[in-house]
């Protein structure tokens, strides 16, 4: 009796996996998809909502204009919590069960780390939208950024510090790999500008209690503070450096990049500088438009995570209609031609298929974002290049 | 100057690790249960906090609110979740609690979003000179003496109501306790009330200090907690208290001094591993 009921499980196993083979291939083939590995809970999940919005968005326009040879594009989504120990098996089975012939980072460094080899494995191009170690190009010749490094970003800093005509810095440093690759950017110029560093002081990615390090920086007496982190962090971190009396102007990153930063900062965030790829006050219709159909869509603030969310998405929605829906080398090849005008400025690809280009300084003014320079240094703000 | 700032900002975070804390100490005395998911009432607190004084505009009441419901949700949790279990070995109580607590955080996400919530206009935000360029948050001032004035109050009825002494009785022995007509029930039911409550009070001050409340923010909290009780010698409400603010001191010195080497979340426990090597049973344990 237990012998036939097994036999029979067995049977149904194997004419599911059957049912499973003959469809698997066949609706990869009826329809183009886009895998995207975003943190949509945990620690990141709020960056993560605003990734999606962007990817979304990108793949409705394209949507809206036909899609690919007149077939809808469709985005699969995976939750990787912003650690790579889940976006391991999310990529994965995007990749064998979905069959996605594109991959975009939607994630932080981590997880986009742990992604990357096996996009490169299986030779399916992956682009990253606002991760920023240089790790994730190195992978290999499938990986493309549409963001500045983090090491271009602390150059950018440390130029702006320069700019403002302040010498004496304290860095404050969030410990992980988003604040690592800006602090060496940040110290590398710094000495070519003649700045002091003060001190350096690191946290970690949990702790919203600054008081002790605000209580140091007001000793230290610093001309300005050049602090990284992500709104969440920036917030209470801002907010507490003022309580504690500390009148020094801030320099904050594309992590600051949010109107929730502003909300959390409140008053304190009057006059804070900000770093990063997307500028409210820019002229480019690309820019404009952008910022006009998010408010549509979504009804809330577009940031830099979901402007480098949409950016990657279209840049890979860009490269499939020059293959026609190809993926594989000729795909990666197409990218990596491509010049395309992205909300986050002109997009085109050196050998390590990272993007050079302009950085943009925004300043919180009357509660937003507003534009107070824009860095233009391409030796400066020059992307790594692939090591002959 | 210094020293004096690093102090204080640490007695603000050591109030806040004591009201969390304490709650916790009082669970593991009673019951012998880690409650992990202590946290989550934390954070349940924060949330009614903010949502009430943006509401009413009252914090006050926010604390009425908060205190109430996170101490409601906490007998539930007690009632529903601890007590079908409570003749299992400790473990199951710990591991239900640890899902517990993975759980309460999704569901914050869930109900209240994932980018957190912020006062609309946050209370006792203004700058208070003390003396010689020192300046203090009104926020951080009012931690201090709330949580000095909550401890006093609790203390007060403790040592000299029925129900406060009938709860003593029944951590020190509760078979006798029962013989002599203590209801367990009630007291456990108030034990985890008062806890739960504590852990809201905490979390409203959390937020109005950090102007920030998420769905995360009490996975630091959930574990540091247990250090402190185990520091302060598990289920000792003296222990936990100087344990909670001796941590605040240490980890405001060391984010600042070993900030490089040690993590400011890591000093709690390269604290409890040095003074367990010296009193396995905790710093400040009687016995």
């Amino acid at each position: 009796m237990i012998g036939w009921k097994k036999t029979a499980r067995h049977c149904a196993a194997v004419a599911l996996a059957a049912v499973g083979l003959v469809t698997g291939p066949v609706s990869a083939q009826t329809q183009t998809k886009i895998g995207f590995n975003v943190p949509l809970t945990g620690f990141a999940a709020a960056d993560g909502a605003s990734a999606l919005n962007g990817a979304k968005l990108a793949i409705a326009q394209a949507n809206a204009n036909g899609g690919l040879g007149g077939k809808p594009i469709e985005l699969v989504v995976y939750d990787d919590q912003g650690i790579a120990k889940e976006a391991v098996p999310a990529v994965t089975k995007m990749i064998e069960k979905d069959g996605v012939v594109v991959g975009v980072s939607g994630s932080y460094s981590g997880s986009t780390r742990a992604a990357a080899s096996i996009f490169q494995t299986a030779k399916i191009p992956y682009v990253t939208a606002y991760a920023i170690h240089p790790e994730i190009t190195l992978a290999g010749d499938f990986m493309f950024r549409v963001s500045a490094m983090g090491e271009v970003q602390g150059r950018a800093g440390a130029k702006l510090v320069n700019d403002l005509g302040k010498k004496k810095v304290v860095i404050v440093t969030i410990k992980n790999d988003f604040g690592q690759a800006l602090a060496a950017g940040f110290k590398e110029a710094a000495v070519k500008f003649g700045l002091t560093i003060q001190n350096e002081y690191e946290y970690g990615l949990p702790d919203r209690q600054f008081g002790p390090i605000a209580s140091k920086i007001k000793a230290d007496n610093p001309d300005i503070i050049y602090a990284s982190g992500y709104f969440y962090t920036a917030g209470p971190l801002v907010s507490q450096l003022r309580s504690a009396g500390i009148t020094a102007p801030i320099i904050g990153q594309e992590g600051y990049d949010s109107d929730k930063f502003i909300e959390i900062a409140g008053a304190a965030s009057e006059g804070v500088y900000v770093t990063t790829s997307l500028d409210r006050d820019s002229d480019a219709a690309a820019t404009k438009s952008f910022l006009t159909e998010y408010k549509k869509a979504t009804n809330a603030g577009p940031d830099m995570v979901a402007a480098s969310s949409y950016t990657a998405v279209a840049v890979a929605i860009e490269g499939l209609k020059k293959t026609g829906g190809k993926g594989g080398d000729a795909l990666r090849d197409a990218i990596a031609g491509l010049t395309y005008d992205s909300p986050i400025g002109k997009l085109s690809f050196n050998d390590l298929h990272e993007v050079a280009k302009d950085v943009q300084v925004q300043i919180v003014k009357d509660k937003a974002f507003r534009r107070h320079s824009v860095i233009s240094d391409p030796v400066l703000l020059a992307p790594p290049t692939k090591k002959k | 100057m210094l020293y004096v700032e690093l102090i204080a900002q640490g007695l603000v975070q050591g109030c806040i690790y004591a009201a969390i804390a304490l709650g916790l100490t009082l669970v593991y005395g009673l019951l012998r249960i880690l409650h992990v998911a202590h946290a989550a009432l934390f954070t349940l607190g924060a949330y009614i906090g903010v949502l009430t004084t943006n509401a009413t505009g009252s914090l006050a009441l926010a604390f009425v609110a908060a205190m109430l419901v996170s101490g409601v949700a906490g007998v539930a949790v007690f009632r529903l979740g601890y007590q079908p279990i409570l003749n299992r070995p400790p473990f199951v109580a710990l591991i239900a609690s640890i899902g517990l607590y993975i759980a309460a955080e999704e569901i914050f996400r869930i109900v209240f979003g994932a980018s957190g919530l912020s006062f609309v206009a946050a209370p006792l935000q203004s700058q208070v000179p003390i003396f010689g360029g020192l300046q203090f948050k009104q926020a951080e001032i009012a931690v201090m003496l709330g949580t000095a004035l909550i401890i006093a109050v609790l203390a007060y009825l403790q040592n000299r109501t029925r129900i406060g002494v009938a709860c003593q009785a029944t951590v020190s022995d509760p078979q006798m306790a029962e013989s002599f007509g203590v209801s367990l029930q009630m007291v456990r039911d108030i034990n985890f009330f008062v806890g739960s409550a504590l852990a809201a009070f905490a979390g409203v001050w959390v937020g109005l200090l950090n102007n920030l409340v998420e769905p995360t923010m009490g996975s630091v909290p959930a574990y540091k907690a247990l250090a402190i009780i185990v520091l302060g010698g598990l289920g000792s409400v003296q222990g936990t208290l100087l344990a909670a603010l001796t941590l605040g001191i240490i980890e405001s010195f060391g984010t600042i001094y070993l900030g490089k080497v040690l993590d400011r979340n890591a000093i709690a426990f390269a604290f409890l591993i040095a003074v367990l090597l010296v009193r396995p049973q905790g710093m400040f344990a009687s016995k």
